[in-house]
C-alpha cells in the first residue's frame, strides 16, 4: 500500500522536476508595431539599500485588445543617474534622492518614478530571505540533492528550506564551522563546491555571476549572521502579470517580476531569488531570470516559488494556423460554449458530431458499463426521432445498472475490499454506495454521511470509511485525495516541494480526525466507530500542538465542540467551497471523457492547471446550484456536442488531446472488457458465491473472487484512494489474453455461445455475421467486411469453426476493444 | 642506419638551438611536474576529472592517469610534442564549448606556458611512484600570512597547553595563536599553517608540535614545529581532505593521524614516512588514541562507530557501534581495558576493549566532542557549552566548568599547573582554576578583537 503510494508521489515529483527549463529555441524578434499605449511595472518602486534592484516589465497595448512584452527592446533613460540607472532591465540604486526613469517604445513612453533611501548603510544579507532562498534558487536543497532526507555527501539541508533552524545549523555549524570562512569567503566550500572548483558529486550548479552567488558570498562575508529577532516577515509574494494574458506569435515572450510583500509593510523584488516552473515545457518554458518563451500554442501555469511562498500565472500562447477557418459548430449546452470557446482561441477545429451507433455504443460504456442488446441497437438507429439521444441518456441513467457501475467506481476511491471492510461489510458498503447512487443522494450529503459517520460499520455502512483510513494520517490522505483533490502524503514529513501545502496544514486538517476511535466488537466483521472528547495533535517537527486548520480559511478557533468533522464537513459541502464540487465534476468528466479537465483528476495544484478553468467553473457552479445533483452533470455533460464529438480527428485538430476537440478513444475497462466478451458471445461469467447474472461491472470488491482476467486489464486491487491505480496502459499480458487466453477460448468454443444458438435456428450465415457485428461494435458488417467474412466461411469445411475465427478476430479489433 | 644518423644529428641540433638563447641568459631550472604542473592540475582540474567524478573517462589525480587518454582515445600528453597532446589542446581551444576547464574561466597563460614547456621538456615526472596521488607528491604549500587583524573571529576547535603550563596554543586561521594562560595575552603567532587546525598536539618529551588540518574537502596534513622556537620542522602526509586528530604514540617516535578521508595513518616521527594506512571506517575519523603501550589504537568516526586496532598490523579488533549517531572523541580507559567514547548521542560511553560490550555511559546537555585524558581525569567539552571533568579510573564527574557563551568544542587540562581551557564556537577561548573551577581568564583568540 505504501509501495504505491510512494510511486505516485513519485511520479508527481519527476513531473516538475521534468519542468526544468531547457530551450534551445531562438527567440522571434519583438515587432514593436505601433502600441496604443506603453506601460510599465512597476510605475514607481522605493529601494532601500544598496543592494536592492527592480526588475522592469513593459508591456504594449494595441488598437485591437493584443499585448505584448516589449521589455526586452525597450530604451530606458534616468533622469538622475547619480540615484538611479536601469542595467539592462533592471532598475539599480547608485544614491539617496528621487529619479524618473524613462520607458521609449514604439513611439510611446512611460515614466517609472525612483525613491533610492539608505544608500550608504550595508543592507545585510538575510539569512532566511537571501541565503536559503539562494541555495533553493540553484537547487542545492532539491529533494534529489542536499535536500534528501539523509542528504549528500554528508551534506544535508531541509527540503526547500522547510527548516531554516537545522539549516542553520548545518550550515554555520556543523562539523565546526566547516562550510563557510569566514575570514576569507572565497574559500568557503559552500562557493567552492557549487562552482566545481573543488569536486562536488552534483557538478557545477552556481556561477559567479549568478545573483544566487553574490548573495552567499554577501552572507559568508559579513559573518553568517541569522535574522534579527523580530524582522519582517514575508507574508505573500506577487507575480507580474497576472494569469490570463494572451500572448500570440511572434509575441511569444514575457518576463516575470516577482515581488514579496513584508509584515512591515514594504515590499522587495525578489524576482532574481524567485524559481520558475512551467506547467507545461511543450507550450512554454521559463529560464531563471524569470524571461518565459512559449514554444508551441497553448496554456501553461508559470509556477514561481519563493520560499514557501508558491503563486502561479496562467499564460496562452496562440498563433496563426494556414487554412485555419472556424466552422461554427452546433452548441447543445454550456459545456460546448466553453469548449469551443478555448478551441477557437487556440485555432482547433472541433470533429465532427459522432454516428449514432457510436454513440448509442459509447453512452450505455458510459452510463451502465455495459454494450447494448443488438435489439437496442436496431431500435436506436431505426428510430428517426432528433431527440433520441437526449431520451436514450434519461432512460439509461435511470437504469438500476446505472447505480451499480458508478458504485464501482466510488468503490474504488473508497477501498472496498474484502479484506479492508470485511466479508459482511464488503455487501453493506456496496449496497450502501449503490443506493446513493440510484436515489441520487446529493453529493454533499454523500460527503456528509461519509465523513461525520460513527457507530457499527455493519449498521452504519459509511463508519466503514474510517476503518479504511484506519488513522489520522490515512484521514488526512484520503480525505484531502478523494475530496481537496490534493496528495498531501509529502506534507507528512515536510512542506509540500512544489505546492502550497505546508507540514503544518498537514496536522492541522488531522486535528479534525484525531478523536477518532475505533474499536472490534463481538460481532465478527465488525468494528464501532466513535468520537473521543479529547486528544491534540502535535506537529512532530516544531512539537507545537496544532489547532484545526482549514485550507483557505486558516485556524479554526472554535470547532465543534462534539464532533469536530462536523466542522469539517460544514466547511467542505457549503457552496462557495472552492474545491468540493470541482473535484467530482472533474472526476464525473474524466469519467465521460477519458481525461479530467485537471488531469489526473485527483490531482489538483498549481504546477496542473485545468486545460479549460472557465468549462470547470462553470460546471461546479451548476452543480452547486442544482443541489450536487451529480446525474444533472453527467446527463449535461452527455448531452454535450463535445461528448458526442467523434473520436475521428481532423486536419486542424489532431494534435490536440486536451481541449476536447474530439472524442478519445480509450481501451475499455478491465470489468468493462469481461461484460462485453461475455454479451458478444452472449454468455454469463459466474463470480465465485455471488448471484447468478452478476456482471464484472458490478461487482462489490476485486478480492471477493479471484479473476486472472480482470488483474491483466487493470482491476485495481483498491490499496489507494489514488484514481490511478485504475490502469489503462496495454501490456503484453493483454495481448495473449486476446491471443489465446482461456477465458476467450472457452466463450468460443461454448456450446451455448450466440453464434451456436444463431447457427442451431438456421439462421442465414450472413445474418449471423450481422449480429456478431451488432454484438460487438454496434453496427452492421460494411460490404467488403461482410464478403471477408463469407470468404472465410466458404473456404472452411467446419462452419462453425470458422465461426469461432471471425468471432475471435472480431473480438481482437480495435474498435472492439476501445470506446471510441 | 642513415636515417639514425640524421636523427641523431637534428637532436643535437635541437640541443643547440634550445640550449643557446639559455647559455645566453640564466639558466631556468626545468618545469618541475610536482611542484609546478601538480598544483595547477589540482586547483583547476582534479574536481572534474578526479576518482569522484571522471568526465570523459580521464583522470588526472596521478602522473600515470594524467599522460593516459580517456574515452576519446587521443593522447592526453605526448613527450615532446605539443601537437599530439590532447589535453593541451583542450586547455588552449579557442572554441568556449571544448575549451578546460569547462565553463570556467581559461587557464592564465603563465601557466599553460608551464605545462607547454613541461611537454616540450619531455613531461617527465619527478617523483618516486607515478601511481601516487597528486596530493601525496606536491611539496607541501607555504601558506600565506593570517590578517594582521581578524575581520571576525573563528571557531576554536584545537586547543592545547604548551608544556610548561605558561601558554594556552590555539588553533586560527592559517596559523597557531599563543596565548600567556595567566592573563590572556598574546605572545606569539606560529604562521605557515593550513587554513583550519583541527589537533594539536605536543609530542611527549614535548620537542615537537603537531598540528593537524589543511584545507575543507581539498588538503589534509599535520605539521610538525619545533616547540622552542616554532620553527617548521617537516609535514607528514598530505591527503584529500582535512585530518581531525593527531596523536604521538607513547613513546614519541610514531603519530597517528585520523582524517576526513575516512583513514587512520601511522607515520614515522622521525623520516616522517608512511607506515601504515587503515581504510577501515566508512567516513570521517574524527579522533583517534593509542592505548598505554603502543599496541592498539581506538578511533571515533563519523560512520556512528568506535573502532580498536592493533597497530602492528592493522588488524581491526572491536567495532562499537552503541552510539547510533556519530562519534566524536575517544580516549582509552588508564587500564586500558576500556574505552571512553563520545558523540552525538549526547553520551559518554565506557565499553570494552575485549568485546565493545558498554560497561556504562553518562548523558550530557549536548554533543560531547574530542576527549582528552590528563592528569588522570578525562575531560569532555560539550555543545551544551560546559566542560566536565571526570575521575579517569571510577568515571565519577568531578567538576564541570561553565561560563562559556557557545559550544565548548575544544578542552585540554594542565595537571601540574591545575588549569583547564577550552576554545568554543565564537571564538572564545576561556581558563578555569582546575581546584576550585573559578574563571581564571576568557579572551577571544582571534588578533585584532577584543573581547
Amino acid at each position: 500500500m505504501k509501495l504505491s503510494r510512494t510511486k505516485q508521489i513519485l511520479t508527481a515529483m519527476f513531473a516538475v522536476l521534468l519542468a526544468t527549463p531547457a530551450f534551445g529555441q531562438t527567440l522571434e524578434p519583438i515587432q514593436v508595431g505601433t502600441p496604443a499605449i506603453v506601460e510599465a511595472h512597476p510605475a514607481a518602486v522605493k529601494l532601500f539599500g544598496n543592494r536592492q534592484n527592480s526588475q522592469l516589465v513593459i508591456t504594449g497595448k494595441y488598437e485591437d485588445g493584443s499585448v505584448q512584452d516589449l521589455t526586452r527592446v525597450a530604451e530606458f533613460t534616468s533622469s538622475n543617474p547619480q540615484v538611479a540607472e536601469v542595467d539592462g532591465t533592471k532598475i539599480v540604486p547608485r544614491g539617496d534622492g528621487q529619479a524618473e526613469i524613462k520607458v521609449s517604445v514604439g513611439g510611446k513612453e512611460a515614466i517609472v518614478s525612483v525613491e533610492v533611501s539608505n544608500h550608504g548603510q550595508v543592507d545585510s544579507v538575510s539569512f532566511l530571505y537571501g541565503t536559503l532562498a539562494a541555495l533553493s534558487k540553484q537547487g542545492c536543497n532539491a529533494g534529489a540533492c542536499h535536500g534528501s532526507p539523509s542528504g549528500k555527501g554528508g551534506f544535508r539541508l531541509s527540503l526547500r528550506a522547510f527548516d531554516p533552524v537545522l539549516d542553520e545549523l548545518t550550515l554555520i555549524r556543523e562539523d565546526f564551522g566547516r562550510r563557510a570562512d569566514v575570514v576569507s569567503p572565497d574559500d568557503s566550500l559552500l562557493l567552492l563546491k557549487p562552482l566545481m572548483k573543488v569536486a562536488h558529486g552534483g557538478g557545477r550548479q552556481i556561477r559567479k555571476d549568478d545573483p544566487s552567488y553574490q548573495v552567499l558570498r554577501d552572507w559568508i562575508s559579513e559573518g553568517l549572521q541569522m535574522d534579527p529577532e523580530g524582522h519582517a516577515k514575508v507574508v505573500g509574494i506577487d507575480v507580474y502579470p497576472p494569469s490570463g494574458r494572451v500572448l500570440k506569435r511572434p509575441a511569444h515572450t514575457q518576463q516575470l517580476s516577482v515581488t514579496a510583500r513584508f509584515s512591515d509593510g514594504t515590499t522587495k523584488d525578489v524576482t532574481e531569488l524567485a524559481v520558475y516552473s512551467s506547467s507545461d515545457t511543450e507550450v512554454a518554458g521559463v529560464d531563471a531570470d524569470g524571461l518565459v518563451v512559449g514554444e508551441n500554442r497553448g496554456e501553461a501555469a508559470i509556477v514561481v516559488r519563493y520560499l514557501e511562498f508558491i503563486e502561479s500565472t496562467f499564460l496562452t500562447f496562440v498563433k496563426d494556423i494556414d487554412g485555419f477557418t472556424w466552422n461554427n459548430p452546433p452548441v447543445n449546452n454550456y459545456v460546448d460554449t466553453h469548449v469551443n470557446a478555448k478551441l477557437q482561441q487556440l485555432k482547433y477545429l472541433p470533429s465532427e458530431t459522432c454516428t449514432d451507433d457510436e454513440f448509442i455504443r459509447r453512452v450505455y460504456l458510459d452510463v451502465i458499463g455495459v454494450l447494448p442488446p443488438v435489439e437496442a441497437v436496431e431500435a436506436f438507429l431505426a428510430d428517426a426521432s432528433e431527440t433520441k439521444r437526449a431520451v436514450l441518456i434519461d432512460k439509461l441513467l435511470d437504469q438500476p445498472e446505472h447505480a451499480k457501475f458508478w458504485a464501482l467506481k466510488w468503490g474504488d476511491l473508497l477501498r472496498l475490499t474484502n479484506g479492508q471492510v470485511g466479508a459482511d461489510g464488503v455487501h453493506k458498503y456496496y449496497r450502501w454506495l449503490e443506493r446513493a447512487f440510484r436515489d441520487n443522494m446529493p453529493y454533499d450529503e454523500f460527503a456528509r454521511q461519509l465523513l461525520t459517520s460513527t457507530g457499527s460499520t455493519l449498521t452504519n455502512p459509511p463508519a466503514n470509511f474510517y476503518r479504511t483510513a484506519d488513522d489520522m494520517n490515512d484521514c488526512v490522505e484520503t480525505i484531502s485525495q478523494v475530496f481537496l483533490g490534493a496528495r498531501l502524503q509529502c506534507a507528512k514529513c515536510h512542506n509540500h516541494p512544489f505546492e502550497r501545502w505546508t507540514q503544518d496544514n498537514y496536522y492541522g486538517m488531522g486535528a479534525f480526525f484525531n478523536r477518532i476511535q475505533r474499536k472490534k466488537t463481538q460481532r465478527a466483521d465488525e468494528l464501532f466507530v466513535y468520537v473521543a472528547r479529547s486528544g491534540e495533535v502535535t506537529q512532530p517537527r516544531t512539537q507545537q500542538q496544532m489547532k484545526p486548520w482549514l485550507p483557505g480559511e486558516g485556524d479554526v478557533e472554535n470547532p465543534d465542540e462534539i464532533d469536530r468533522r462536523r466542522t469539517f464537513a460544514a466547511w467542505l459541502t457549503k457552496p462557495d467551497n472552492p474545491f468540493f464540487g470541482k473535484i467530482e465534476v472533474n472526476r464525473i468528466w474524466g469519467h465521460l471523457l477519458g481525461r479530467g479537465i485537471v488531469d489526473p483528476v485527483d490531482d489538483f495544484r498549481d504546477t496542473n492547471p485545468p486545460s479549460n478553468a472557465a468549462l470547470l467553473d462553470a460546471l461546479a457552479k451548476d452543480f452547486a446550484e442544482n443541489g450536487y445533483d451529480r446525474k444533472h452533470i453527467v446527463r449535461t455533460i452527455l448531452n454535450s456536442r463535445t461528448y458526442q464529438a467523434s473520436f475521428r480527428p481532423n486536419e486542424f485538430n489532431e494534435e490536440d488531446v486536451r481541449f476536447f476537440s474530439h472524442y478519445q478513444p480509450r481501451l475499455l475497462s478491465a470489468e468493462q472488457l469481461l461484460d462485453a466478451i461475455c454479451h458478444v458471445t452472449d454468455l454469463n461469467e459466474t463470480f465465485g458465491s455471488l448471484p447468478p447474472g452478476t456482471k464484472a461491472t458490478q461487482l462489490p470488491a476485486p478480492d471477493l473472487v479471484n479473476n486472472d482476467f480482470l488483474k491483466i486489464f487493470g482491476q485495481p486491487e483498491r490499496q489507494t484512494v489514488c484514481a490511478c491505480e485504475r490502469t489503462s496502459e496495454s501490456n503484453l499480458g493483454m495481448a495473449i489474453q486476446f491471443f489465446n487466453g482461456p477465458l476467450v477460448y472457452n466463450k468460443l468454443r461454448d456450446e451455448n455461445n450466440r453464434f451456436r444458438k444463431l447457427l442451431s435456428q438456421d439462421m442465414a450465415h450472413e445474418d449471423v455475421v450481422r449480429k456478431l457485428y451488432m454484438a460487438a461494435v454496434c453496427r452492421t458488417p460494411s460490404d467488403a467486411e461482410l464478403q471477408a467474412s463469407m470468404n472465410h466461411l466458404n473456404s472452411k469445411e467446419n462452419k462453425v469453426e470458422a465461426f469461432e475465427d471471425l468471432c475471435w478476430a472480431l473480438l481482437n479489433t480495435n474498435e472492439f476493444l476501445f470506446q471510441h | 642506419m642513415i636515417t639514425r644518423n640524421i636523427q641523431i644529428a637534428f637532436s643535437l641540433i635541437c640541443v643547440a638551438v634550445i640550449a643557446l638563447p639559455v647559455s645566453a641568459q640564466e639558466e631556468p631550472a626545468p618545469v618541475s611536474f610536482r611542484k609546478d604542473i601538480a598544483p595547477i592540475l589540482i586547483n583547476n582540474c582534479l574536481a572534474c576529472h578526479g576518482p569522484k567524478k571522471a568526465e570523459g573517462g580521464y583522470r588526472v589525480d596521478s602522473y600515470s592517469r594524467f599522460i593516459a587518454a580517456g574515452d576519446s582515445e587521443l593522447a592526453a600528453i605526448t613527450a615532446s610534442n605539443l601537437d599530439d597532446s590532447e589535453s593541451l589542446r583542450r586547455i588552449l581551444s579557442d572554441d568556449e564549448a571544448d575549451r578546460m576547464p569547462l565553463e570556467g574561466d581559461p587557464l592564465p597563460q603563465e601557466q599553460t606556458d608551464l605545462i607547454s614547456r613541461w611537454i616540450t621538456e619531455g613531461a617527465k615526472y619527478d617523483a618516486e611512484n607515478p601511481e601516487a596521488a597528486l596530493s601525496a607528491i606536491v611539496p607541501p604549500p607555504v601558506y600565506p600570512d593570517p590578517p594582521e587583524a581578524y575581520p571576525r573571529s573563528v571557531p576554536i576547535t584545537a586547543i592545547a597547553f604548551s608544556p610548561d603550563g605558561a601558554n594556552v596554543v590555539a588553533g586560527g586561521y592559517h596559523e597557531l595563536t599563543v596565548w600567556n594562560a595567566a592573563d590572556g595575552t598574546l605572545v606569539s603567532r606560529i604562521k605557515n599553517v593550513g587554513q583550519r587546525s583541527y589537533a594539536i598536539q605536543y609530542s611527549p618529551d614535548g620537542a615537537l608540535l603537531a598540528v593537524g588540518g589543511g584545507a575543507p574537502g581539498r588538503l589534509g596534513e599535520v605539521r610538525l614545529f619545533d616547540a622552542a622556537s616554532g620553527e617548521l620542522k617537516s609535514v607528514v602526509a598530505s591527503t584529500s581532505d582535512v585530518i581531525l586528530d593527531v596523536a604521538f604514540n607513547p613513546a614519541g617516535d610514531r603519530i597517528a593521524l585520523a582524517g576526513a578521508d575516512g583513514a587512520i595513518r601511522i607515520h614515522e616521527v622521525a623520516t616522517g614516512a608512511e607506515q601504515r594506512v587503515i581504510t577501515s571506517h566508512s567516513d570521517w575519523v574524527m579522533a583517534i588514541a593509542w592505548n598505554g603501550d603502543g599496541t592498539r589504537l581506538a578511533s571515533a568516526s563519523r560512520d556512528k562507530t568506535s573502532k580498536l586496532f592493533n597497530t602492528e598490523n592493522g588488524e581491526l579488533l572491536v567495532t562499537y557501534s552503541g552510539h547510533g549517531q556519530p562519534v566524536k572523541g575517544v580516549v582509552f580507559h588508564p587500564a586500558g581495558d576500556k574505552v571512553f567514547s563520545s558523540g552525538s548521542d549526547n553520551k559518554i560511553h565506557l565499553w570494552a576493549a575485549a568485546d565493545g560490550k558498554k560497561a556504562s555511559e553518562v548523558a550530557l546537555g549536548g554533543e560531547v566532542y574530542k576527549l582528552t585524558r590528563s592528569g588522570g581525569f578525562v575531560f569532555a567539552p560539550s555543545a551544551d557549552k560546559t566542560v566536565r571533568q571526570f575521575e579517569e579510573g571510577s568515571h565519577t564527574e568531578v567538576r564541570s566548568y561553565t561560563g562559556n557563551a557557545d559550544w565548548a568544542l575544544a578542552a585540554a587540562f594542565h595537571p601540574e599547573t591545575k588549569r583547564v581551557v577550552s576554545g568554543a564556537f565564537n571564538g572564545d577561548v576561556k581558563i578555569w582554576n582546575a581546584e576550585d573551577g573559578a574563571e581564571i581568564a576568557t579572551f577571544v583568540a582571534a588578533p585584532g578583537i577584543a573581547k
